[in-house]
């Protein structure tokens, strides 16, 4: 099994675009899918030499490899989960939950980097983040908490509310 | 697109594009697909890889790329959520893969054969690897603009990988199966010439053909549709066409058993090549092709040839036959007829052969005469046909119907099992040839298998107990254990009702051997010390109704001498059991009386007689000469019984006879014999005589005649009893269905029973055919 322990022990180098590069255990980078197809395709020589990250900043990197190296021991997600179970609550777990607990800016870089980065368990989270924020509000609270300003007639507004009058919570 | 036609890739990388730039973007991109696609080998730059995923996910991110395509839909796109960008990637990537593949088409009319395979091969190999990276490369448009246009159910979009297969079988495929599968097809007959090819090229195309069968409803999933269209069709025509010759030409050069050799190696051959190169999928279809080229379009020369593998015990070749013809539907029937009639004739050539001497037919010839022949085919079935039920069927089918019906059952088919049960007889008594114990249970089970073909079993059964009667009495059973061993095969054959008699006269002989000795202590407690010493004697019960023997037709007046000891059997038995009758059978019993009248001999002889017997020469203690009359007044017996009695003494020359002449009789005088000799002490003269055995045999067949009658009454009124109404013509076949087990009834012998029935007023006629039960 020393073949194994190697590659568990393997680290690699992504560079952010700011050009800083943050060293990380194989295992970790391998949660971003765009990381592990890319080591798969091109192989051994990729390992050793630093992988540019053209659209991620090393702050949110770093916050991105916290989140992996945390989640790094979870098992596989099946190539596109979509089971019903994990579409429909918005269920998070307590690390998830401190873990989100960045401003704004934050949270929108975070939910951009895993969707480029292809980590889809953390765009899950980012996103139940985000609809967390909206459940349970008016939308003048929304328009606040996200700073929207409402561009909308009242005439279009009537329209749309009739429109998902259906959906309304009763 | 001049870098698809030259085949080589720029040199120079172009910049990271601007991400709303579209025609800057596929640019980028088109650059890096090109390189994977022409120049993998040379390795990929990992800024260029992550550069043009970076690229992909840029372009479809952007919030004011403007298609060229799709300017429309953008605004009206915004009712039904986020619009998703990639299309113009997708339409472009559509574009250059058709390209590509088009001068793929080009450059394969420069190849033809095994040339044209491996360019073949290379250029899947190389498409396909392809295929994959571009795939991870575009996954940010698989993961989002696919898999939305995919979710509203558009049709014919694929994920990337998917689109690279629709597009070489569109493009190129399409254009090119045809002359590759000539080639598979030539080298595929080479390697049925005996030429060695590289199959593995043929695999390879094999799965290259399955890869592109795409299930047009779930892209997710695969068919074997491009298969088997492009390749399986022509394949198994190729198959039909080279074997349909081959097999023509060698039929026309070679015996048929050479020619089957042939057909099984082809059929093995066939077999490997379906697990060396090609698709399980095959399997059935091929095998159909084969059996139809090989197997059915000569089934008649095959099966002509049965008969005369048959006729030389060619058991090797038959086996063969057997299997070939066991592949095709319907092979074998033709083979079975023929081994059912052949099997029937070996049977009846048997019998005539050992039928000659119709009467003396001795029952162990007879019966050997049947087994061999079975043991012979039964053994054929098993190695050459497999144990197959429907050949076994054949078998016994065949075989019932040569021990039902052959020249020794001319008269009807119940010689069979009278012969039977005689042979089972001469087995299962004592001495006759001192078997060892397992080979005396080899011989009754050979005698089931012989029974198990009898039809008229109420026949055998009749013989059957008679002869175990006379067994018990006589205690002449060789084992008891191989007796009980009998009657339970019987059992497991026939059912309980068909032995119990037999059981119980089993266990009537049990209960006497207990009776004798309560009757010894008795008889002890009796004798006075002066009495005469009692006749040492030992009797039997035999239950009225089980055994099938009757009461003694002659008037008998036992001896003096034994009359006491029978008197107090009597006595002490009425004590046990009151109330119950015992009849007594003289006829079968018998003694031993010692005889001092000789002149010359010291030590006196034993004779072994029959109570008759001994009543006779009881008499001739008190007087040495007796006249017929006296001895009939004396003893009371009828001329039948007594005539031969005396005859036996006469000619065992134990008394004269006078005047001398053929048959004692009436007039006749005998006196002892005081000059008597004989080798042996002890003499049996206990004999049967042969007019008696004869008979018997016909007392017995016509009993079974009576018990058939009341059989066939019995299942009639049984039936009715559960209907109430039946129709004529069912109620034959019911009582036939009933009674087959035991005998196969004649349709006239029930129509009888029933009018018996009728009369008896059991049944009523009803209208329209149909009968009634009367209770």
């Amino acid at each position: 099994m020393s073949s194994t322990d190697k590659v568990e022990q393997q680290t690699i180098t992504l560079v952010s675009n700011d050009n800083i590069p943050s060293q990380v255990a194989l295992k970790v980078a391998e949660r971003s899918m765009l990381i592990k197809n890319m080591l798969e395709d091109i192989g051994e020589s990729a390992i050793d030499s630093p992988i540019p990250i053209p659209n991620v900043n090393d702050q949110v990197l770093k916050k991105v490899l916290e989140w992996c190296e945390h989640h790094k021991d979870d098992p596989a997600t099946t190539a596109d989960d979509d089971s019903d179970s994990r579409k429909k609550t918005t269920d998070i777990e307590e690390w998830d939950q401190k873990f989100m607990q960045v401003d704004q800016e934050m949270l929108f870089e975070i939910i951009l980097a895993s969707n480029y980065l292809d980590i889809k368990p953390l765009l899950d989270v980012g996103c139940k983040t985000v609809a967390n924020m909206i459940k349970g509000k008016s939308p003048e609270e929304i328009r606040k908490t996200f700073n929207i300003t409402n561009d909308f007639t009242p005439e279009e507004e009537e329209q749309i509310r009739r429109e998902n009058e259906w959906a309304e919570d009763r | 697109m001049s870098s698809v036609a030259t085949r080589t890739a720029p040199d120079v990388m172009p910049q990271v594009p601007n991400r709303e730039d579209l025609n800057a973007t596929w640019k980028y991109l088109e650059y890096g697909v090109d390189k994977i696609m022409v120049d993998l080998k040379n390795g990929i730059d990992m800024n260029l890889y992550m550069g043009v995923y970076t690229a992909v996910h840029n372009f479809c991110t952007s919030q004011k790329a403007v298609s060229n395509t799709a300017t429309g839909t953008v605004i009206g796109g915004a009712h039904r959520g986020a619009h998703l960008l990639g299309e113009d990637l997708y339409q472009n990537l559509i574009h250059y893969l058709t390209g590509y593949l088009k001068n793929l088409v080009k450059l394969s009319r420069t190849h033809s054969d095994e040339a044209l395979l491996s360019f073949y091969i290379r250029e899947w190999d190389r498409y396909t690897t392809a295929a994959k990276y571009i795939n991870h490369l575009f996954r940010y448009l698989n993961r989002h603009w696919v898999k939305r246009e995919m979710d509203e159910g558009k049709k014919n979009i694929y994920d990337v990988y998917t689109l690279h297969l629709v597009q070489w079988r569109q493009t190129l495929f399409n254009e090119v199966n045809e002359k590759v599968m000539d080639a598979v097809l030539k080298m595929i007959e080479k390697q049925r010439n005996g030429e060695t090819i590289e199959h593995n090229q043929i695999k390879r195309i094999v799965d290259s053909f399955v890869s592109l069968g795409l299930d047009e409803s779930d892209s997710t999933k695969s068919t074997l549709e491009v298969y088997r269209f492009h390749f399986q069709r022509p394949f198994l025509e190729a198959t039909k066409v080279f074997y349909q010759a081959e097999s023509k030409q060698f039929v026309a050069e070679n015996s048929i058993v050479e020619y089957m050799k042939k057909a099984e190696t082809r059929l093995d051959e066939e077999e490997e090549r379906v697990t060396m190169y090609l698709n399980a999928d095959v399997n059935l279809l091929l095998k159909r092709t084969l059996h139809g080229a090989l197997i059915s379009d000569h089934s008649t020369i095959l099966r002509d040839e049965f008969q005369i593998l048959l006729d030389n015990d060619r058991v090797d070749d038959m086996e063969r036959m057997y299997k070939l013809l066991a592949r095709i539907p319907d092979g074998l029937d033709p083979l079975r007829t023929k081994f059912e009639a052949h099997v029937r004739k070996a049977g009846l050539d048997a019998v005539s052969k050992v039928a000659v001497e119709a009467d003396k037919l001795e029952p162990k010839v007879y019966i050997d005469a049947l087994l061999e022949i079975h043991t012979q085919y039964q053994g054929l079935v098993k190695t050459a046909f497999q144990d197959e039920p429907e050949f076994t069927r054949s078998l016994d089918n065949a075989c019932r119907e040569f021990v039902n019906r052959n020249p020794v059952c001319k008269s009807g088919s119940n010689k069979s099992p009278e012969l039977l049960a005689k042979y089972a007889d001469a087995v299962l008594r004592k001495g006759t040839n001192g078997a060892e114990e397992s080979d005396l249970e080899n011989t009754l089970n050979q005698i089931m298998t012989v029974f198990k073909y009898i039809e008229d079993k109420d026949v055998f059964q009749k013989f059957y107990s008679r002869m175990l009667a006379r067994r018990l009495i006589h205690t002449t059973s060789s084992s008891d254990d191989a007796e009980t061993s009998m009657i339970s095969k019987l059992k497991e054959q026939c059912g309980y009702e068909y032995t119990n008699k037999l059981q119980r006269m089993f266990q009537d002989m049990q209960i006497s051997k207990d009776l004798n000795s309560g009757y010894k202590e008795f008889e002890g407690k009796l004798v006075e010390p002066g009495d005469a010493r009692p006749v040492d004697a030992s009797y039997s019960i035999l239950g009225t109704g089980f055994w099938p023997l009757n009461a003694p037709q002659t008037d008998f007046t036992p001896p003096a001498e034994i009359a006491k000891a029978y008197e107090r059997f009597q006595t002490f038995y009425n004590q046990k059991h009151s109330g119950r009758k015992l009849t007594w059978l003289w006829q079968f019993c018998k003694g031993e009386v010692k005889a001092n009248f000789c002149k010359n001999q010291k030590t006196p002889y034993t004779f072994q007689v029959s109570t008759y017997q001994m009543a006779i020469l009881l008499l001739f203690n008190e007087s040495s000469t007796n006249s017929y009359d006296d001895i009939v007044k004396a003893t009371q017996l009828q001329g039948e019984v007594l005539d031969p009695a005396l005859g036996i003494f006469v000619k065992a020359k134990i008394f004269n006879m006078s005047p001398e002449g053929d048959k004692p009789g009436p007039g006749k005088v005998f006196s002892l014999n005081t000059d008597f000799k004989s080798k042996k002490i002890r003499m049996n003269l206990n004999i049967a005589v042969k007019s008696e055995q004869k008979q018997e045999v016909e007392d017995t067949h016509k009993t079974i005649e009576e018990d058939r009658k009341l059989l066939m009454q019995s299942a009639i009124v049984r039936i009715m009893k559960a209907r109430k109404k039946m129709k004529h013509t069912q109620l034959v076949s019911e009582c036939i269905n009933q009674i087959r087990i035991r005998f196969l009834p004649k349709i006239p012998d029930i129509k009888k029973c029933i009018d018996i029935l009728l009369e008896k007023e059991y049944l009523e006629r009803l209208d329209d055919d149909e009968l009634g039960y009367l209770a």
